[in-house]
């Protein structure tokens, strides 16, 4: 309760600055520019899923007959230039991802003010002030947005939900510098803010029914990213920095901290026709207050590969090798379940992925996909659709279905 | 003896339809080369935009919409016909060296992360010269046959 509370706090926090922000704009420029409206513009998407597994969980009862219906994403947002400098943007988001039909609620997903003070030939530089996406790997800022994601499921080894709320967005400044270069160009960006700790960290640290409060604390993020002549080769290296603390309110449970600062190499070549991406991420993860060494300082290890090609204009097709390691010092978790007495299977400690996929854009705003994957492992299943992992197969195979709207 | 006349005739259909391929790819290979070779198109911005020319990664930035002014400081508004329309896609080629389909990516990613804002569609390209003709800050692109004095053309480096 304490922690959504939070949540509320400081989206009327992020709102407040926004709204300011409009009239700060507006007053500045009401007799000058009656075009501000003009620039007004709203957006939004929604997607549907049904997935259906043979064994395991995902994103609801997947393993019934009639599978899960429980990924829906309902995202809307508006943005406004107040000056020709500025940009004002706002966007909620509903998801559902198994769990709680309380996890549908409307979120603020971000809000904020970018003041783009540079902008010429050479260079342009700005800062965002607010609620901002973090820039992790090609795919987090909008990695709840179907169109924009070249299968139903983003490799789950780098893009995992178990962490999400964590890594999402941030609640501070951001700057952001492009250079032209004679050969490419350069991009970079920094942010430092406040994380978010939502249930699904709650749930991954197995704090889910122990009372006490989780709050993150400070984060930061960092992107340097490299376009080579015009896009045809992109590589990116993304870090992190995000905390949160629980606070326990009993003496069973010691008061945990919990440090996660991952690092991800991002490449990718791109024909008219396909494109080839990979990324890899090393994932180093402290807890404070957990006497585990299998739990308290372990780094963990994603890498995937993935072909992508379109065909007859409307159509794409997509083949990927997705791999996650828990542990690097414990790569086949047997090491984790004998810590464990047998009780926690070696396969929780990873997962490798093999996905084929389809995509169908019949019109712009309309998307039709489906996908099978053929998983190794459980390493990035979701906890709360799982809670016993001993129940738990280690071969798994998946098959997702997908409507997008957009507008 | 069926099986040698059934497999004769299946070499022959092979090679039918290895030759119609060949004709097809070298069809359109003519065409595309023909469509290359026609007038070029021309970026055009309101009159009075004070910027005479723009180098090509920054044009690229504009049509992006990660630049939001002109490098004067003026607010930029970017006209855009469809995605489907063959004169977009002969301009995201060879005037910004992009695909449709990834300017598409970059613009979603743009309006749904907060960073920027979508460009404006217009229908055609008798729309597009009077959008960018009365919209301050106006950029877009036209064939020659539809310029006329109520733009300017920019100058790509």
């Amino acid at each position: 309760m304490i922690v959504s509370k939070s949540f509320r706090w400081n989206e009327c926090r992020a709102i407040a600055a926004l709204i300011s922000g409009v009239v700060m704009g507006f007053s500045a420029h009401a007799q000058s520019d009656e075009h501000v409206l003009d620039t007004l513009q709203v957006h939004g998407f929604l997607s549907q899923a049904l997935i259906i597994t043979d064994d395991n969980n995902f994103f609801g009862h997947s393993s019934r007959d009639e599978g899960s219906f429980e990924f829906t994403e309902v995202g809307l947002n508006v943005s406004l230039r107040p000056h020709q400098d500025v940009l004002v943007a706002a966007q909620m988001l509903s998801r559902r991802a198994g769990g709680e039909s309380s996890d549908v609620e409307p979120k603020l997903d971000y809000g904020l003010i970018d003041y783009q003070m540079v902008s010429n030939q050479q260079r342009t530089f700005g800062v965002q002030l607010g609620r901002f996406k973090n820039p992790f790997g090609f795919y987090n800022q909008t990695r709840d947005v179907a169109f924009t994601r070249p299968s139903i499921l983003l490799p789950q080894s780098i893009y995992f939900d178990r962490t999400r709320s964590l890594g999402l967005s941030g609640d501070g400044v951001s700057l952001y510098h492009e250079e032209r270069l004679a050969t490419g160009v350069l991009r970079a960006q920094v942010g430092i803010g406040q994380a978010q700790a939502g249930e699904d960290l709650r749930s991954t640290l197995r704090l889910e029914d122990v009372p006490g409060t989780l709050d993150a604390k400070q984060s930061a993020i960092g992107q340097i990213r490299y376009e080579h002549d015009g896009g045809r080769i992109v590589a990116a290296l993304s870090t992190a920095q995000a905390k949160a603390r629980f606070d326990s309110s009993i003496s069973e449970q010691t008061d945990v901290s919990f440090r996660f600062r991952p690092v991800v190499f991002s490449i990718q070549y791109n024909e008219e026709l396909w494109s080839l991406t990979g990324e890899f991420a090393l994932r180093p993860t402290k807890l404070g207050g957990v006497e585990n060494r299998w739990v308290n300082d372990v780094t963990g290890e994603s890498w995937y590969i993935q072909y992508a090609r379109r065909f007859a204009s409307e159509w794409q097709w997509l083949v990927r090798y997705d791999s996650l390691t828990s542990n690097r010092a414990d790569r086949n978790g047997k090491s984790f379940e004998e810590s464990t007495g047998g009780n926690v299977p070696a396969h929780t400690q990873f997962a490798d992925d093999l996905t084929f996929g389809l995509q169908w854009t019949p019109h712009p705003q309309v998307m039709l996909a489906g996908e099978y994957h053929h998983v190794d492992g459980t390493g990035w299943l979701p906890i709360q659709d799982n809670p016993d992992s001993s129940a738990t197969s280690r071969r798994w195979n998946m098959w997702l279905f997908q409507l997008s709207l957009r507008f | 003896m069926p099986s040698p006349v059934i497999s004769g005739s299946l070499l022959r259909l092979a090679l039918l339809a290895v030759t119609t391929l060949i004709l097809l790819v070298g069809l359109a290979f003519a065409t595309t080369n023909a469509i290359a070779r026609e007038a070029p198109i021309f970026l055009v911005a309101h009159p009075e935009v004070t910027t005479r020319w723009l180098n090509r990664d920054t044009t690229r930035a504009i049509f992006a919409m990660r630049q939001r002014t002109w490098p004067d400081g003026q607010a930029v508004r970017v006209f855009v016909l469809s995605n489907s329309n063959p004169v977009h896609a002969r301009f995201a080629k060879e005037q910004l060296a992009a695909y449709p389909h990834q300017l598409q990516l970059a613009w979603d990613r743009m309006v749904f992360s907060g960073t920027g804002q979508a460009p404006d569609r217009v229908n055609d390209q008798e729309e597009m010269r009077e959008r960018v003709a009365t919209t301050p800050g106006a950029i877009g692109y036209l064939e020659r046959e539809y310029l006329d004095d109520s733009v300017q053309v920019i100058s790509m480096e």
